[in-house]
């Protein structure tokens, strides 16, 4: 069932962004990555994730200030093999490329995008336990992995998602 | 030996004073805050400095940065406002007899950047309202972490530099692996966990010194000393050690001059006679030698504030408090300059100020560590360096500080030598824990001193043996133990004896050490204990191999230098704590699931190959499907009259005890590790005990899925019946083994009346007796003195019980802090009626969530 209570947290998204940029690039990427951040995950929550966050670089400077002078490398990647993404942060821009880099500062390997959602989200996050059972290997660097978690919640914050998805 | 010359052992008489009672309202409301202080001096000091870019930072440079931040950071007389659980900064009248605090906040949460302060980034923006034990911290501040401090520090914290060392190290062994096979096993966090990414804690400084000849004293004592230096590396940690006490003298300063401002503004007559009398103190404290009772306690309470600038309070420990202050508090007394009264309230104030602050935490660990406090323990009583009873009458007003504060840290301790302390003495101690229902822990003198004896000690530094974090001994100021360096979780490598070393969890059956055969194919016992053996051997040499290259990554990247001052061995050595530079230099390993285990290999003794009643096939069948379909087989596992349990003096089960507790021992004292010591053996068990058991299915002992493990060397839960078989079971294992410590946790059920208070002491006797040489006796044992119904209800109405005290495996805790699990695990231990010896009728709690 849809949610339509005029209560739900995300029908007042529009309204309450907290950053000005964002509610910009929240009405970009509109409800899709909300429902991928909030709802049902599916297999395109990566590819909108990275968008969203592309996006946000490119137009909001708060945002940008995160990897400015910033050099890092993150491949992700599930088991299976089907999907490689590397993520280059260099010169102040996120670059995404469909392979997997060898230069990598930090790997992380998943079952499948609710595990990486939980590795990296606080409504549903259980790393342990996303360890323990094998669903998510990260390798490397962990302040790496630190920092892209605090980027994927500082959008999640400007899109003003942040409460629904850490309440 | 000094004489007893309280009236009244328990001084009853004396209560919370107002000011305390004001002081603990205040802080049993207050949330504790993030302070970004320390690691925005410390970032700034590097950067000026050219730290970042060095291969090695030397003591020096450590010492000369401590100094900076000692000379720059916050100077608080007196805090002004708390952090209510409304998130909101609350005004208060801070009437506390002590200055100065660890952090620039009133309950602060110490940042490390050096060490694992970075795991906090990702959850920066919603600590304040996370479920468990949230902080407060401002916007500005979640900015300055992420845009100034913490990119400084992603390549250069110990995790990552270690990281990096193996990997320079291993390149050749291992081509193009990024990991070191020891930490791939590490970060899986299933098997071991090594604290030296976290601290270089755990151990207890020595105090005497500075109370008695004052900073100024021990500079002296460098000076000379480094005139005199053999060569460049003493001469720098002498210089070294010059610069770290120079930084705690002026911060001391600093908090004088703050006072006297004070004192001239205030208009309240007492009040300023108050800031005067701070004023005072700490212009001639910690630089001169203590003069007076409370000069000696702001010597202590600076000292520590300062050292845990340095370093991560995890496991730093106070000593032997009693002794070291008791030369003061005694002048005071017979010169009539202090009353007990005084005293006692000097004391309830100098324990708020020790638990001021609490660990950085992130939302993960809490999981596995929640409610944690610092687990700075105090020690009192016992003997001394010559065997004397060294009980003095500042040992009961301690105690009745204690008593009347109730609070998780410090956590007391107190030392009991049968035969020659006092036995009223135990009786307080017993009383004690009635009142508090948690605390003071108690340890047997003769058991432990024979077991750090026999680990090397002389005897007259093992009589002066203090007690750190939780329940491990070593001699104050001597021994730097590192007590919990590794925890191992024995289960989980029982696991890969039951499973030809392959991971049990993943869909992907990856082999994760050793294949050590497939246990369906032996013939005999003695053929799986061999498997197991080989496994645990395994994961020992990869968790002290790991340990050795965090140790040499402290060595390189985080001297000790304040640390170092307060030690005897750095100051003749000339060198730092962590070179080597203590007269002991061992390490820990504390082992998870020792109870569990034993039980295991006797159900698999008995059922599998003894009896037959179950073939190896079906009990791994019956493991994997979580005994559904296997239910008789289960009842059979998990009753104790039919299959042997620890705990029970069942000769059989009793022995695999002793056997895990023997080998692993005599594996970890063949290593050694980065300082030139070895490996010590314990088993307490902090909360991971319920941490692990959540994330581990069912074991051989009937146990079932994510059910909590037995804590510390405490038998499981619900399998025995009586108590006088538990504790002799305990006391009869090969103590001399355990040299980093054990908890034995016991339950009982509050009685009316002078009876459960005499049984208390007799059940306590019978423990430590060694009848006769028959056994060792028991070495350590900790209580929980509350009913059922209080926790039941606690877990309800958490709101309602903001003091309740636990003893969890090791260190006090509040209850209402403890993730459900382990607040489970805690009403679930067997409880025991003293007045019948018996346990109460076992029923598990259902798990409790703090949703609801």
């Amino acid at each position: 069932m849809v949610a339509t209570s005029k209560r739900n947290p995300l029908n007042l998204v529009p309204v309450f962004f907290t950053d000005p940029v964002g509610q910009f690039v929240g009405r970009l990427v509109s409800r899709r990555l909300k429902r991928e951040l909030v709802g049902e995950v599916t297999e395109a929550f990566l590819v909108l994730l990275l968008r969203a966050m592309a996006l946000m670089f490119y137009l909001s400077k708060g945002y940008r200030k995160n990897i400015e002078g910033f050099k890092g490398c993150f491949v992700l990647r599930t088991f299976d093999g089907f999907v490689y993404t590397s993520i280059i942060f260099e010169d102040g821009e996120m670059k995404v490329v469909e392979e997997e880099r060898d230069d990598w500062d930090t790997r992380i390997t998943f079952a499948d995008a609710a595990a990486l959602r939980g590795f990296m989200f606080s409504a549903d996050r259980d790393i342990l336990n996303a360890i323990f059972v094998g669903k998510v290997e990260s390798e490397g660097n962990n302040n790496h992995m630190y920092k892209f978690g605090f980027l994927a919640q500082d959008l999640a914050r400007r899109l003003g998602v942040l409460e629904a998805i850490s309440p | 030996m000094a004489e007893i010359t309280l009236e009244d052992l328990s001084l009853r008489d004396y209560g919370l004073t107002p000011r305390v009672s004001d002081l603990k309202d205040v802080y049993f409301k207050a949330i504790p805050e993030v302070c970004v202080e320390r690691p925005r001096l410390l970032t700034r000091y590097y950067l000026d400095h050219g730290l970042f870019e060095k291969d090695r930072v030397s003591v020096l440079d450590k010492a000369r940065a401590y100094r900076y931040i000692l000379e720059n950071r916050a100077h608080v007389v007196a805090h002004t406002r708390f952090c209510n659980d409304r998130m909101k900064r609350e005004k208060f009248k801070d009437t506390s007899l002590f200055a100065g605090s660890t952090t620039s906040k009133f309950k602060g949460v110490p940042l490390y950047p050096e060490f694992l302060a970075l795991q906090l980034w990702q959850e920066l923006w919603t600590l304040t309202r996370r479920d468990s034990n949230p902080y407060f911290i401002t916007d500005k501040e979640v900015e300055e972490l992420n845009y100034i401090i913490f990119p400084h520090w992603m390549d250069r914290n110990i995790q990552e530099l270690t990281r990096a060392r193996c990997y320079r190290e291993n390149f050749e062994k291992y081509g193009l692996e990024k990991q070191a096979p020891e930490m791939k096993v590490f970060e899986k966090l299933r098997y071991f966990i090594t604290s030296k990414p976290k601290c270089i804690s755990h151990t207890a400084p020595d105090f005497s010194r500075a109370v008695g000849e004052g900073l100024r004293g021990i500079i002296d004592d460098a000076e000379s000393r480094g005139r005199d230096a053999r060569d460049e590396r003493q001469r720098e940690f002498y210089a070294a050690v010059v610069e770290a006490m120079e930084g705690i003298i002026a911060y001391s300063r600093n908090l004088a001059g703050d006072a006297k401002k004070l004192a001239h503004r205030e208009r309240d007559p007492a009040r300023k006679k108050e800031f005067e009398a701070i004023a005072a103190i700490h212009q001639r404290v910690p630089e001169h030698p203590a003069e007076t009772f409370r000069e000696a306690l702001t010597t202590v309470w600076i000292c520590w504030t300062a050292i845990h600038l340095e370093n991560p309070n995890v496991g730093l420990s106070l000593g032997r408090l009693d002794q070291v202050l008791y030369p003061a508090y005694r002048r005071d007394m017979d010169e009539g300059k202090l009353t007990i009264e005084e005293a006692v309230e000097l004391l309830c104030c100098l324990w708020l100020k020790i638990g001021d602050h609490v660990p950085a935490v992130p939302a993960e660990g809490e999981k596995l560590f929640a409610g944690t406090g610092s687990n700075q323990a105090i020690t009192i009583g016992g003997v001394d360096g010559r065997g004397r009873d060294a009980v003095n009458d500042l040992t009961y007003v301690m105690l009745r500080a204690t008593e009347l504060m109730m609070l998780r840290d410090p956590n007391l301790n107190a030392r009991y030598y049968p035969g020659v302390n006092d036995e009223d003495y135990l009786k307080r101690i017993c009383e004690a824990n009635i009142n508090t229902g948690a605390t003071p822990a108690l340890h047997n003198d003769k058991v432990v001193i024979n077991t750090l004896v026999g680990k090397g000690e002389t005897l007259e530094h093992a009589r002066d043996y203090a007690v750190i974090g939780c329940v491990e001994p070593e001699s104050n100021g001597r021994g730097y133990g590192h007590s919990a360096a590794i925890l191992m979780n024995l289960t989980a490598i029982l696991e890969l004896a039951l499973y030809d070393g392959k991971d049990r969890y993943s869909d992907r059956k990856t082999s994760i050490s050793e294949e050590t055969g497939d246990p369906t194919t032996f013939g005999s016992f003695e053929e799986f204990q061999r498997a197991f053996q080989a496994q645990m051997s395994w994961f020992i040499k990869q968790a002290t191999a790991l340990n050795n290259i965090f140790g040499r990554t402290h060595q390189d990247f985080q001297p000790t230098p304040i640390l170092s001052s307060f030690f005897e061995g750095p100051m003749s050595k000339g060198q730092d704590l962590i070179m080597g530079g203590a007269v002991y230099n061992s390490s820990g390993v504390t082992v998870i699931g020792l109870a569990d285990v034993a039980d295991s290999l006797s159900a698999i003794q008995r059922v599998v190959f003894e009896e037959k009643a179950a073939s190896f096939q079906e009990l791994l069948d019956a493991l994997g499907r979580n005994f559904e379909g296997y239910e008789a087989l289960q009842k059979r596992l998990a009753n104790p009259e039919k299959t042997p349990k620890y705990g029970n003096e069942d000769p059989a089960a009793d022995a695999n005890a002793a056997w895990l507790i023997e080998f692993l021992d005599g594996e970890l004292g063949r290593i050694d590790n980065y300082r030139g010591g070895k490996y010590r053996l314990g088993f307490w068990t902090m909360t991971n005990h319920a941490g692990f058991g959540m994330i581990t299915k069912a074991t051989p002992n009937g146990r079932k899925d994510y059910e909590n493990f037995a804590s510390g060397i405490t038998p499981v839960s619900g399998v025995t019946p009586s108590l006088t078989p538990a504790l002799n079971s305990v006391a009869g294992l090969p103590a001399r083994c355990i040299a980093s410590g054990m908890a034995l946790n016991l339950k009982y059920t509050p009685e009316a009346g002078e009876g459960m208070l005499d049984n208390f002491v007799a059940t306590v006797s019978g423990y430590f007796d060694d009848l006769g040489g028959e056994r060792e006796g028991g070495m350590e044992i900790q209580f929980n003195v509350t009913n059922r119904a209080m926790f039941e209800d606690a877990v309800a109405r958490p709101e309602e019980y903001p003091e309740l005290l636990v003893r969890v495996s090791g260190y006090t805790a509040y209850f209402k802090d403890l993730n459900p699990q382990m607040q489970k695990e805690i009403i679930d231990r067997t409880e025991y009626l003293l007045s019948t010896r018996r346990a109460v009728p076992y029923k598990p709690f259902p798990l409790p969530r703090k949703d609801g």
